[in-house]
């Protein structure tokens, strides 16, 4: 079997669990390369724990993971070194400056031509008036910048995202969306959590819908809809258990109360 | 094949198996990183991890203060060089009955390492730092301690290099400094016709030996809670740990000076004897962060409504902003859990006196300990309480609220007496019982609880919340050192009339004579009585202080963030 038959991630009954609170029930997955692979789902719904389990950022309660042929569980270190991660909510570190902060990433991970590297990425993320500035005196859009930095600085082909454009001007928003367009289109592999359905539309190619740490559905964009009337909205809603009308009828008595 | 797979299962029905063969995933072609390891690691986030420290100081203190901190500690440390001559008993030539009246070398060297060795106790437990910086990762500040859940570090390396970069921040900033004004109080002898006793030859060891006391702290303080945060069977050795040292202690079972590494190596002057509780602490380190594993899950807990019936209990605070925000500080730490750690912490110095009460017989040295002497000091271990309270959760989220800082820093300092009145309440009560000074409760306890409530006021008003930057403030610390030396000091020496030494009454008559010889030849009971009135006096006028400053907090804090 080819390198090119084999997926890159590959989880078997991967389940987590809290007390008796289920983050994510068992769950199987793979995804192989070239893929532009989105998970959506409601607040709460299990994504960031999706993708974290994948990443090796928690252990799993159960079952198997590996990804790039390293065992997730066993090996979280090199995996980490070797795949991009944009966490829904983290800033870099809130003391080091974003140049400080990407030479730290960079020698990390035993990056070759560090110091290019970082300037290429400040540069494209135009940081360089920031380039000195504490992290915590950025503003969150910034700090999101030097994530999408950090994530991108060792160039790995497989990429995991998590609302990776929170708090993005347009035009940043714009330029990110084109880079992982290409990034996939040059062989890399994406693999983004949201509840931002555009996004879904704009980039993927295929899609799961999650609720309650449970895939409801997955597919391709379009076969996911029942119909060529059906917006991803329609669908998503009408999988995560609330009927169209529910909410058209919550929205009309949210509007007659305004009246 | 090409494409996505995925599928989902209800619990219930996977029967769960450990496979360990491989999954036989690849990773299409690109070449796979080996991310650095051992030294090259320990270097890499050592030098990020050094500067953060430095700012997150720099931070609140101005870079001109934070180097005016060091300052003011070698002066400090030069006029207490200078006094030196008064407490030594071979520099005291001209009395009579040295040995009996003064303190030894090996009982200053004592009372060095063993206050050092509750700061550095006080500040090891990295093990539970590195957990709340990964549980706050996604707050509004982030630190490289956490950095492990992101990046290929293991969470070892990363707290092993904490442990060394705080080893080397307090040697640079506390300890170094703390030489140099030795250096510069024996270089004053000349010019003032000051005659100290310790020599330039022994400023070398000194600092080694400090230097040794430190490492032992910490590390003894992060082997602890790292064991803690390893979980069962782990979690007990460290309390059992602690217990069998505290009844080798207590029954003399085991010699205190043994203990402090750093003393032995001062008495002995030992090179190999240095180099080995040295590298002893350096490889105990790696040790307890080898205890920590890459665990970064923060777990998801349901719990019923604490806060209401917590607000319903503080009734007796009165309805109000701070009634509710004590409250929701006692949830705080119940829910985290730092009740039990903060408690254990707080009175952990306070065994510490009762030990000296039960332990240290001052009886032949020329300061006439008694129940009141304790007091004051029982009062004072405050501070670290309120920093630790000031550090429980993020007050950012108030920015949005009708609430004002002064709220929050005053509802802090009412969590921190509700909290710790009953533990020092408990002590004082086993002092009395251990120093048979009984008569001298009721007032032990007023001076206690006053200089309690003094120290924290103090410490909020000054500090607010964040007093572990602000006491690297060199301006903090100097109206922080005298807003506390000052009524301490007459505290301590207004309880000498109430001892069994009736020294005191006729002290600078006597000494000017007799120097620390000197005895009491008047034994007045009024001289008694006005000591009383005096301590009373002190503590009422500690609690108005505290009331003052109380009232002053709106006006230091009144237009600051919630920024902790």
């Amino acid at each position: 079997m080819g390198e090119a038959e084999v997926p890159l991630v590959k989880a078997i009954d991967m389940a987590k669990k809290y007390g008796d609170f289920i983050a994510l029930h068992p769950l199987n997955i793979e995804v192989y390369s070239g893929e532009f692979f989105g998970v959506f789902g409601p607040n709460g719904a299990g994504k960031s724990t999706f993708i974290k389990l994948l990443t090796g950022q928690l252990r799993p309660s159960k079952g198997m993971i590996e990804v790039l042929g390293i065992n997730a569980i066993d090996n979280p270190q090199k995996l980490k070194a070797n795949i991009g991660i944009v966490p829904e909510s983290e800033s870099p570190p809130s003391f080091l400056t974003p140049v400080e902060f990407l030479e730290f990433v960079a020698t990390l991970r035993n990056v070759e031509n560090s110091t290019k590297e970082v300037e290429y990425w400040l540069d494209w993320f135009g940081l360089e008036e920031k380039r000195n500035t504490m992290c915590k005196d950025l503003s969150k859009g910034q700090r999101q910048k030097v994530m999408l930095a950090a994530a991108f600085i060792h160039r790995p082909k497989l990429l995991f995202l998590d609302e990776p454009f929170a708090n993005l001007d347009p035009i940043y928003q714009r330029k990110c969306r084109q880079w992982l367009l290409d990034h996939v289109s040059n062989g890399g592999t994406i693999f983004l959590c949201s509840h931002v359905l555009e996004m879904a539309e704009r980039m993927c190619n295929r899609m799961a819908i999650i609720n309650d740490g449970k895939v409801l559905a997955a597919g391709s964009v379009k076969g996911l809809k029942l119909s060529s009337q059906e917006t991803l909205e329609d669908v998503f809603i009408r999988l995560v258990g609330r009927s169209i009308e529910d909410v058209e009828r919550l929205s009309d008595e949210g509007i007659s109360e305004e009246e | 094949m090409s494409g996505v797979i995925i599928s989902s299962k209800d619990w219930d029905e996977v029967e769960f198996t450990t496979n360990p063969t491989s999954l036989g995933t690849g990773s299409s072609g690109q070449k796979l990183h080996t991310p650095i390891r051992g030294w090259a690691s320990f270097i890499a986030t050592f030098k990020v991890m050094f500067k953060e420290e430095f700012r997150k100081n720099l931070e609140f203190a101005k870079a001109r203060q934070i180097i005016l901190f060091p300052l003011l500690l070698s002066l400090i440390t030069m006029i207490s060089t200078i006094g030196l001559q008064f407490l030594v008993g071979d520099s005291a030539a001209h009395v009579k009955d040295i040995e009996s009246k003064t303190f030894t070398w090996q009982e200053l060297r004592f009372a060095l390492h063993l206050p050092l060795l509750m700061f550095s106790l006080g500040m090891g437990t990295f093990a539970f730092m590195g957990r709340d910086a990964l549980i706050r990762r996604t707050g509004t500040k982030n630190f490289l301690l956490a950095s492990p859940a992101l990046q290929p570090l293991p969470n070892s390396v990363a707290h092993f290099v904490y442990f060394v970069k705080d080893l080397c921040f307090y040697v640079l900033l506390i300890l170094s400094p703390i030489i140099v004004g030795m250096f510069f109080g024996i270089g004053l002898e000349p010019l003032a016709s000051i005659n100290t006793p310790l020599e330039v030859s022994s400023l070398p060891w000194t600092w080694i030996a400090m230097v040794i006391t430190l490492a032992q702290g910490l590390v003894f303080s992060f082997l602890v809670s790292a064991l803690w945060m390893r979980g069962r069977p782990y979690t007990v050795i460290g309390p059992i740990l602690i217990v069998i040292f505290g009844i080798s202690v207590g029954t003399r079972a085991l010699d205190l000076n043994w203990f402090l590494l750093g003393l032995q190596v001062q008495s002995s002057q030992n090179v190999l004897m240095a180099i080995f509780y040295f590298l002893l602490c350096i490889i105990l380190g790696y040790l307890s962060s080898r205890l920590i594993i890459d665990d970064f899950d923060v777990s998801v807990v349901e719990k019923g409504d604490m806060l209401k019936p917590m607000y319903d209990r503080l009734n007796f605070l009165g309805k109000g902003e701070v009634q509710l925000i004590v409250a929701k500080e006692f949830v705080d730490l119940f829910r985290s859990g730092s009740i039990k750690k903060m408690t254990v912490s707080y009175a952990i110095p306070l065994l510490v006196l009762l030990g000296m009460a039960w332990i240290v017989d001052f009886a032949d040295a020329p300061i006439p300990i008694n129940l009141l002497s304790y007091a004051p000091f029982l009062g004072f271990f405050g501070f670290n309480f309120y920093s630790w309270l000031t550090i429980l959760d993020s007050s950012e989220f108030m920015n949005g609220l009708p609430i004002r800082v002064p709220q929050l820093i005053r509802a802090k300092v009412v969590v921190y007496f509700l909290a710790t009145s009953w533990i020092s309440l408990i002590f004082i009560v086993l002092m009395a019982w251990r120093l048979d000074e009984w008569a001298s409760l009721p007032t032990s306890i007023i001076v206690m609880f006053a200089n309690s409530i003094y120290i924290v006021a103090l410490t909020a008003y000054l500090m607010g919340l964040r007093p572990n930057q602000a006491i690297f403030d060199a301006s903090i610390m100097i109206w922080f050192w005298l807003g506390t030396v000052l009524p301490l000091l007459g505290l301590f020496l207004l309880s000498f009339t109430q001892g069994d030494v009736s020294l005191y009454g006729n002290w600078w008559e006597r000494t000017s004579q007799d120097g620390l010889s000197a005895t009491a030849s008047i034994y007045d009971e009024s001289l008694v009585q006005q000591g009383y009135m005096g301590m009373l006096m002190i503590s009422v006028g500690l609690l108005l202080a505290s009331l003052l400053l109380w009232k002053l907090m709106d006006r230091r804090w009144g237009d600051a963030h919630f920024d902790n």
